[in-house]
């Protein structure tokens, strides 16, 4: 039979195990939530929403063959990853989205490992936000936010994606064309 | 006697199991007559006959003509000149709810401007995959449902948007080749 010290020391530690597993999981998930976008469709234009989960991802993987050039392509282009999902509005007039809406998306990329690697503000374009989730020193996901005047972007990479990366899925697998500089121009560029 | 009775349970599920996600393309086509009020015309022809020579996926590529669904695999519900007036956010949120189980969505875009939504499902099918594209409109829409070969689905995963296009054209357009 159970002493009543043997329960009550091994509840505390199972609870705490419950919770450490639970925060390491929330640190390691790169995966942003989008639902709060959701309501936006009826106001915009035109939406899109991408969603190649895991599930796809393995398929890809399994079955694209290596002999065959557009498939290798497209095999070494989801290789690592584990996760495309794309949400995108465009509007016919201004100010059809909140502070609060974008900042569904901003808090879940304040978490913890995510580090903002750019921030581009151009009057034409827009505002552009990349962040980096970063597992140690290995990289678990990436986010881009893209807020205009009558656009707004959100694309999540999941699993292991840099900014070259993200540069080689742009206008693929459902990855608007961002034009996103990832190298400093070269001085023949400048002039 | 305990066996023998579970293994005719589990045999009677895998069945309707299977039958289920077979009927999803139908599921989907009656979905869309109860959502908007209206009623599809089939295309028993073209649909057995194996439909036409597809040159639309080159003709995007600037390409040569090739086929993107495989032989025989094409099943096809078109609804012509019908009134497609209702809540797109409801119907989208249905239309997921009913396929999430078995299918994954791939993209779905919707333009307030052209009145048109187009949702593009993808499932494994062994080794190749079912992919289903419903195109809503104005006034007509279409449910396409194909197998691809994994060339295709990298095609598919490559240009979602425009693979889905291609796909409803080459099972609604005829060519002349």
């Amino acid at each position: 039979m159970k002493s009543l010290f043997q329960i009550n020391i091994r509840t505390p530690l199972m609870v705490l195990l419950i919770l450490t597993t639970a925060l390491v999981a929330q640190a390691q998930d790169s995966r942003i939530q989008m639902g709060s976008l959701d309501h936006l469709a009826a106001k915009a234009s035109q939406t899109v929403d991408v969603n190649i989960d895991e599930r796809l991802m393995r398929l890809a993987t399994k079955f694209l063959s290596d002999k065959d050039a557009d498939e290798k392509e497209v095999k070494q282009l989801v290789a690592g990853l584990k996760g495309i999902y794309v949400k995108s509005f465009e509007f016919d007039v201004d100010g059809q989205y909140t502070a609060a809406d974008i900042d569904s998306i901003r808090t879940q990329l304040r978490g913890p490992g995510w580090t903002r690697l750019l921030n581009v503000t151009s009057r034409k374009e827009g505002n552009f936000e990349v962040y980096l989730l970063l597992n140690g020193e290995q990289a678990g996901g990436l986010a881009v936010l893209h807020t205009g005047n009558r656009e707004l972007t959100v694309v999540n990479l999941v699993g292991a994606v840099d900014l070259d990366k993200l540069a080689k899925l742009e206008g693929q697998l459902g990855v608007p064309e961002l034009e996103i500089e990832t190298k400093p121009k070269a001085k023949n560029d400048e002039k | 006697m305990k066996k023998i009775f579970c293994a005719i349970v589990l045999v009677c599920l895998s069945t309707s199991v299977v039958h289920a996600k077979d009927d999803d393309f139908k599921s989907v086509v009656r979905m869309i007559e109860q959502f908007y009020s209206v009623k599809h015309q089939g295309i028993p022809f073209l649909a057995k006959a194996g439909m036409k020579v597809a040159t639309t996926a080159a003709r995007i590529k600037g390409g040569q003509a090739k086929r993107i669904a495989e032989a025989g695999s094409i099943k096809l519900a078109v609804f012509e000149d019908q009134e497609f007036d209702g809540d797109f956010m409801k119907f989208r949120s249905s239309l997921n709810g009913a396929l999430n189980a078995t299918w994954t969505p791939l993209i779905q875009t919707l333009s307030a401007k052209s009145a048109e939504q187009t949702y593009i499902f993808l499932r494994s099918a062994g080794e190749k995959f079912n992919v289903l594209v419903i195109t809503i409109a104005d006034r007509d829409a279409t449910v396409v449902q194909v197998t691809l070969s994994p060339k295709n689905l990298a095609a598919l995963m490559r240009d979602p948007e425009g693979a889905g296009k291609a796909i409803t054209e080459e099972a609604t357009i005829i060519d002349q080749e």
